[in-house]
């Protein structure tokens, strides 16, 4: 039962980013985002009860109040104040976007299968899930235009990690686990900060505009 | 109270006192107090380690061995360096009308909150709160990179945050990876992720999980210490920061960089016997001594010159390190001494040149510096003399220790490479530098004048900075020697 909640979970969160990589509108790709999130809050929870490990409880609610309810509101907000285009606009078209997102996820379950079989037999396929997301996530990074969208992307990667470390490895200690989520969110509030001073200066959130520094 | 907790908060509160803002005088006694106190502090940490006892706080999450206590006293020195020449480039900055009451309060927090991130990296016995501290260094420092808030320093910045964040994705899926490879035998709670305990239980650990795990944190780790091919923020972040922060990147967060790539080095040669590390260490080593060639070459900007110097050095150490032979990890730490102690010194004469021409692009500086400058450009090819590694200054020896030790192991086809790429840097060098000071001076019809060269605070700085390398060539004193030896120790000794 806890194997099974914690592997659909794990899958929920793959199609997100899959979700993600179709998609074309920004404030949908956050929702998405919130949602995958969400499910790493559920994966949390999930261990937390059938092991009774109490410190994952605190896991599950810093990940669900701050990444799948307050980055998300951060990012929207952003987003209407600067009032720029919704549209993303990718380098890649969808369908090819799609079609190397599936051979990643390919490449990420072949190296996964080395591992050993966990205490939950569950670890090779979250291990699969998370090296998939992580390199889905890279690739979104070099192929999106927008600001947010890099962020959203750079989340996701902090995402895949934050699955392995609390499915395979049922969290890490309860105060190295605060102090990453502190510096997570300082993260985004940085970068936050960085885009409203690139888009008040080049008036646009495009950063392959940003490509005088070369040599 | 503990040593290790006032050496951490002296910085700390500098760098709160400065964010607040208040008069001018009073921020830059602040600071050059608080980095004064933090290095005599370092030192203490460090004599006490030397002393026989191991400092330690908080249980055993913050430790002090060999390694760290070398990386500290690094540090602190270059935080003092670079705080005391801080307060004189904000002042040039200042007489100019430059500087506004954000960049004040910017520079007087940032400045101090980096040096103490850095020493938070160099102290962690937890793999956690290591990677926690050099998130710290790397959000501390983006806005330091905004400083100028020109076009160009948005760009660097948000090259510079990106990749690093991505880099400390890695990092943390390595530690994660590790942690989980040690299920059941590392224990549980906040110790299960101390260093100390992976090496006491490191042959237990499962091999296939501890390989990924390393190649994911060393290539994490590896982009914050701006090893090809993960370097490219790097040119851009220190042509856009100004020079006292690019030399706490340049030696601080270098050291601090390589200490994370060394602790990760240990466990793995302790859990998987050395090969395994070192190959992937002397690759990233080659590659970023050889990709650095070309672009010196070709350079179009004074401090991205400077910045491809510092990714050629960290590829010396870190080749050091990949030869897996006691000389080449001796050879390697004795030159992130030196470098720590000249590096400076090149950063700052270089700065100085670029404030006084208000740029430091090679066309906009002009050639025959000397004629303009000729305090500023001496200490500069005194410190390119330095860092080119030519007789009889320190890093001489250090290359030479590497180069030895590579050509008596089994991989003398790469340090063959190896050396030659070293022959063009020094003559690229050699060319870059020669023709900026010594080329045909700027013609009489040019009515761009630079500022006049003065003897202030800054130079004073940094004419104390070059003193202090050029002896250091010449004579070591013996607790730093000591200190080398017993870094060598605690790394060759987990081998």
């Amino acid at each position: 039962m806890t194997a099974d909640i914690v592997i659909l979970s794990a899958a929920g969160m793959l199609v997100s980013v899959f979700l993600m990589v179709g998609q074309k509108a920004l404030f949908t790709t956050i929702r998405l985002y919130g949602a995958q999130s969400l499910l790493l809050g559920v994966v949390a929870v999930t261990i937390a009860v059938s092991e009774h490990r109490h410190d994952l409880f605190v896991t599950a609610a810093l990940t669900i109040g701050l990444k799948a309810i307050l980055i998300p509101w951060f990012l929207m907000r952003m987003i209407d104040r600067i009032g720029i285009h919704r549209e993303i606009e990718p380098f890649l078209n969808v369908p090819a976007s799609l079609l190397v997102s599936l051979a990643l996820t390919v490449i990420g379950y072949r190296v996964s299968s080395g591992f050993p079989v966990g205490a939950r037999g569950v670890s090779h396929h979250l291990i699969g899930v998370a090296l998939s997301m992580l390199l889905i996530g890279l690739f979104l990074m070099v192929t999106r235009k927008k600001a947010i969208t890099q962020i959203l992307a750079l989340l996701t990667v902090e995402n895949a990690v934050f699955l392995v470390a609390v499915g395979v490895t049922s969290g890490m200690p309860l105060v190295v686990e605060l102090g990453m989520s502190f510096d997570v969110m300082l993260a985004v509030l940085v970068l936050g900060i960085l885009v409203q001073r690139i888009v008040g200066r080049f008036e646009s959130m495009d950063v392959s505009r940003l490509s005088k520094l070369k040599g | 109270m503990n040593l290790l907790v006032w050496m951490l908060g002296v910085p700390l509160l500098t760098a709160a006192i400065g964010a607040v803002g208040s008069p001018r005088k009073v921020m830059e006694a602040t600071m050059l107090g608080g980095l004064s106190l933090t290095f005599v502090l370092c030192l203490a940490t460090a004599s006490q380690f030397l002393g026989g006892t191991i400092p330690m706080a908080f249980g055993d999450t913050l430790r002090v061995d060999g390694l760290s206590a070398l990386v500290l006293v690094l540090c602190g020195f270059v935080g003092l360096v670079s705080g005391a020449y801080g307060v004189g480039y904000l002042r040039r900055n200042e007489a100019r009308g430059l500087v506004n009451t954000r960049m004040r309060r910017e520079f007087y927090g940032l400045i101090p909150a980096y040096v103490f991130a850095m020493l938070l990296v160099a102290v962690s016995n937890n793999l956690g709160i290591l990677w926690i501290a050099v998130e710290l260094t790397t959000l501390a420092s983006v806005f330091l990179v905004t400083f100028h808030d020109r076009d160009t320093s948005l760009e660097a910045a948000w090259k510079f945050l990106m990749l690093g964040s991505l880099g400390l994705g890695f990092a943390l899926l390595g530690t994660v990876l590790l942690f989980a490879s040690g299920r059941g035998s590392l224990g549980e709670g906040m110790s299960a992720l101390n260093w100390t305990r992976f090496m006491d239980v490191a042959p237990t650990l499962n091999p296939f999980t501890v390989r990924l795990g390393v190649v994911f944190a060393l290539i994490g780790y590896g982009t914050k210490a701006g090893l090809a091919p993960m370097h490219t923020w790097k040119p851009d972040a220190y042509r856009e920061a100004p020079s006292p922060a690019v030399a706490l990147m340049a030696v601080g967060m270098l050291n601090g960089a390589l200490y994370c790539i060394l602790r990760i080095h240990m466990i793995s040669m302790a859990a998987l016997g050395q090969e395994f590390s070192s190959e992937l260490l002397l690759t990233l080593g080659l590659l970023s001594v050889l990709i650095a060639t070309p672009f010196i070459l070709i350079q179009w900007n004074l401090k991205r010159l400077l910045a491809y110097s510092s990714i050629e050095h960290v590829g010396i150490m870190v080749f050091g390190l990949g030869l897996g032979v006691e000389a080449g990890v001796f050879g390697a730490l004795l030159h992130m001494t030196y470098h720590s102690l000249a590096k400076p010194v090149a950063l700052f004469s270089a700065g100085t040149l670029a404030q006084l021409h208000s740029s430091s692009d090679f066309d906009r500086i002009g050639t025959g510096t000397f004629t303009r400058a000729p305090i500023a450009s001496g200490l500069l090819v005194l410190a390119v003399v330095i860092i080119t590694g030519s007789p009889p200054f320190g890093m001489f020896f250090s290359e030479m220790t590497i180069l030895r030790a590579g050509f008596l192991s089994t991989h003398t086809t790469a340090t063959a490479v190896f050396l030659a790429a070293l022959v063009v840097l020094f003559c690229g060098f050699g060319y870059q530098i020669g023709r900026l000071v010594l080329g045909p001076a700027r013609d009489a019809a040019d009515r761009r004048r630079p500022a006049p060269e003065r003897f202030d605070l800054g130079m004073v700085v940094v004419i104390g900075a070059a003193i202090l390398a050029s002896v250091s060539a010449f004579y070591l004193p013996g607790p730093l020697t000591a200190l080398i030896r017993a870094a060598t120790q605690v790394v060759w000794g987990s081998a």
